[in-house]
């Protein structure tokens, strides 16, 4: 991408309605390939990876135009490789960021420090893609496989007990989208999984595209509780989801559309 | 203990998020669209008023289709979507409640083009132009110039659509002997696509080269015949032949902790003095060798993120490195331009005067052009700098050096434009001409691949990066 930045809008913003601020420019650290953003509602701060400079960012939630981040972890100690993924909990004070294993940070942690714990499983062969906290039931919520055009091989969830170190047997095992689109979020209150399934292999769009819900209360090869927009609907190459609980919507972004849209879905919640 | 508790609040404060869901519902029921108490406690004011606003239906028939000013042509991005829709085949899952049908209530993106990268065909007299927004190559009469009261010019030809293999291009070039158009894909395609000057609508590329992934810059050596291109995922700089195909490999590398590559982006040669310019915006990290018995992908291909060395990463300020021409491994630049005195925030296109011996440089974040001289070294001030309310520039990532009618073109991410001035321009000064793709009034999203997004729930926001 030509221009590096986190634009941010109104939660009713539509169509092409300007961005209420933005974080760009040199002093931010930012650089293009964020492939995943956590909002921390206690502390109101916000934290994105930078994978080039093997990074994670912490901004204030007000952030504004060329600002540095307030916490920088990177370093020789911190064994990030190409952080690409990551989730907050913002209740323990954690930061996941899956590299293959899950490295656990302390959400206060800056500079060149150590993950507090390492999380893997030989036995379910974890090849952690993307994560999600769910600091209700104390569990964090891992994709395996799937994307980045591997021909539908299939996603799995793994859920494994939040405080879990070393190699661990995840508590459950569940199917997901056949070719995940990107980072997914949960809705702890009830166990829900809201990933997106995008085409397979080397298309730029294709009919598959869709939203869809799962519950992680049990595992197995469960089909979605609902797909919304998809198959066959508007959507072209979905990528991440997040929640705006208190307006009962689905926020999402698709790759080819270019462009961020809201379901407003209560069923869900 | 007293950190026990302090959980126990936050996930009570969680809990009762929850429980407030229903009171949200009611508000939200009157954010969506029912008619609102100020309505209901309407005075007159003199003024026009908001009397009522009632939902639209949720339904699946016709609705008011956002159609992008090159649609006319046919073969844009918006074209073909509407094609595939319409040749999709539904699929069930037993067990779920499908809604395939189901409309966003808001949908955020632009519906002009955001242009990232410029180039000049001198001999046909047009000017070419990339677009990060909605895919697509816009070629226009070089003298087009937009009037301040018209919305955007049409352009001449538009390259667009799936088949294209088109998405998220930052990097150009145009062929001086025939005109043909080379255009970089960054993200997702992993190709460099190459048109016919003539090419319109939803055609396949050319020629398509295969490339690293997040290739940038291009530039070419006319008389080596040999095409250069810049790789941020890998702080990293290949050779390929010009008239490379497919999954050739490219003749030469130059990667590695002493090259000072870091996120390179822009890159331009002066091969009077056999010179590479590389902008840099400054994140990166080492890369460890192969292991015995491992293999690259093809010969001279970069060492990829898998080889990271990991905690190796830095953020370095900005930079533009200058090697030899035929650099390659792990090289160190022969001169770096770097420091406070140079004004870089995010330099990212490139563009070389070898005549007057002047490096251009289009710096997104100090919405500005800056000229330097070509043997410039360390920390050094522009020798000139186009920057000011008067220049119209606003982020510009694609600047563009035509010689043949002594002028610089600069593409403006962030106003829907490309603006053209003297190629001796200093300060403040209104471009020669303005190409708009949007109206003045519309403002540039500069969405570009979003991934991931999240909600603000403090101020009710949606972050969105690129």
């Amino acid at each position: 991408m030509a221009h590096p930045q986190i634009a941010v809008f109104a939660r009713l913003a539509d169509q092409n309605a300007k961005p209420v601020r933005k974080i760009e420019g040199q002093k931010t650290l930012l650089g293009r390939t964020m492939h995943a953003i956590a909002y921390d509602e206690i502390h109101d701060e916000f934290v994105v990876p930078q994978q080039f400079a093997q990074a994670i960012l912490t901004f204030r939630g007000d952030a504004n135009g060329e600002v540095p981040p307030i916490r920088v972890i990177q370093g020789s100690n911190t064994r990030l490789e190409a952080p690409d993924r990551l989730a907050v909990d913002a209740v323990h004070n954690e930061i996941y960021v899956p590299e293959g294993h899950v490295l656990v940070f302390d959400r206060r942690a800056n500079g060149n420090v150590a993950p507090i714990r390492v999380i893997e499983s030989k036995e379910a062969r974890m090849n952690a893609g993307a994560v999600a906290a769910d600091p209700l039931n104390d569990l964090i919520i891992v994709s395996t496989g799937g994307g980045f055009g591997s021909g539908g091989g299939g996603t799995r969830f793994l859920v494994f007990d939040r405080m879990s170190s070393g190699d661990t047997k995840p508590k459950l095992s569940l199917s997901g989208p056949r070719s995940l689109g990107g980072p997914f979020s949960v809705y702890p209150p009830k166990k829900l999984i809201i990933a997106t399934n995008r085409p397979t292999g080397e298309h730029l769009s294709g009919p598959d595209s869709y939203l869809g819900i799962w519950s992680y209360e049990k595992g197995g090869d469960n089909p979605p509780l609902w797909r919304i927009a998809g198959p066959n609907g508007i959507l072209e190459m979905p990528r991440g989801t997040t929640l705006d609980v208190k307006n009962k919507s689905i926020i999402m972004s698709d790759k080819r559309l270019n462009s961020v849209l809201t379901f407003y879905f209560p069923e869900m919640f | 203990m007293a950190k026990g508790s302090r959980s126990e609040k936050r996930v009570g404060l969680f809990l009762a998020m929850s429980a407030v869901v229903g009171m949200a519902v009611f508000l939200a029921s009157f954010n969506e669209g029912s008619i609102g108490a100020s309505a209901l406690s309407r005075k007159p004011t003199g003024q026009a008023q908001l009397v009522s606003a009632v939902p639209l239906p949720n339904v699946d028939g016709e609705m008011c289709q956002w159609v992008p000013a090159s649609a006319s042509e046919g073969g844009s991005l918006y074209a073909a979507l509407l094609q595939r829709q319409e040749e999709r085949a539904a699929a069930t899952f037993v067990g779920t409640k499908d809604y395939p049908s189901m409309r966003p209530v808001r949908w955020i993106r632009d519906p002009y083009a955001a242009f990232s990268a410029v180039a000049v065909d001198p001999i046909n007299n047009e000017v070419v132009m990339t677009d990060e927004n909605l895919f697509q190559i816009m070629v226009y009469d070089r003298t087009t110039n937009t009037p301040p009261t018209a919305a955007m010019s049409e352009p001449k030809r538009v390259i667009a659509g799936l088949h294209t293999k088109i998405e998220f291009q930052c990097g150009l070039y145009i062929d001086p002997k025939n005109g043909d158009i080379y255009a970089v894909n960054n993200d997702t395609v992993d190709t460099l696509v190459i048109f016919d000057r003539n090419a319109k609508g939803d055609v396949p590329p050319t020629r398509e080269v295969y490339t690293p992934h997040g290739t940038f810059g291009i530039a070419v050596d006319e008389q080596a015949e040999e095409m250069f291109l810049t790789l941020q995922h890998d702080s990293a700089m290949i050779v390929m032949r010009k008239y490379a195909q497919g999954d050739e490999a490219p003749l030469r590398l130059l990667q590695g902790d002493a090259t000072g590559l870091a996120d390179p982006h822009g890159i331009a040669l002066d091969t009077k003095n056999g010179w590479i310019f590389i902008a840099n915006h400054g994140a990166v990290s080492s890369r460890r060798p192969l292991d015995p018995g491992e293999k690259p992908e093809r010969e001279n291909w970069p060492l990829e993120r898998s080889q990271a060395v990991p905690g190796s990463g830095r953020s370095l300020p900005p930079s533009i490195v200058v090697h030899d021409i035929k650099a390659k491994g792990n090289a160190r630049p022969l001169r770096v331009i770097q420091g406070p005195k140079t004004q870089f925030n995010w330099p990212t296109g490139l563009a070389i005067d070898e005549e007057r011996g002047e490096l251009f440089v289009a710096n997104d974040m100090g919405n500005s052009i800056l000229v330097f001289n070509v043997t410039d070294s360390g920390d050094v001030a522009p020798k000139r700098v186009i920057k000011g309310p008067k220049t119209y520039l606003a982020s510009p990532t694609g600047v563009w050096v035509d010689k043949k009618n002594n002028e610089v073109w600069a593409a403006n991410f962030m106003n829907h434009s490309a603006t053209v001035y003297p190629l001796d321009a200093s300060g403040d000064v209104a471009p020669k001409r303005i190409i708009r793709s949007g109206p003045l009034d519309q403002p540039a999203l500069g969405i570009g691949n979003p991934h991931p997004v999240a909600y603000d729930t403090k101020r009710e926001q949606i972050l969105v990066p690129n």
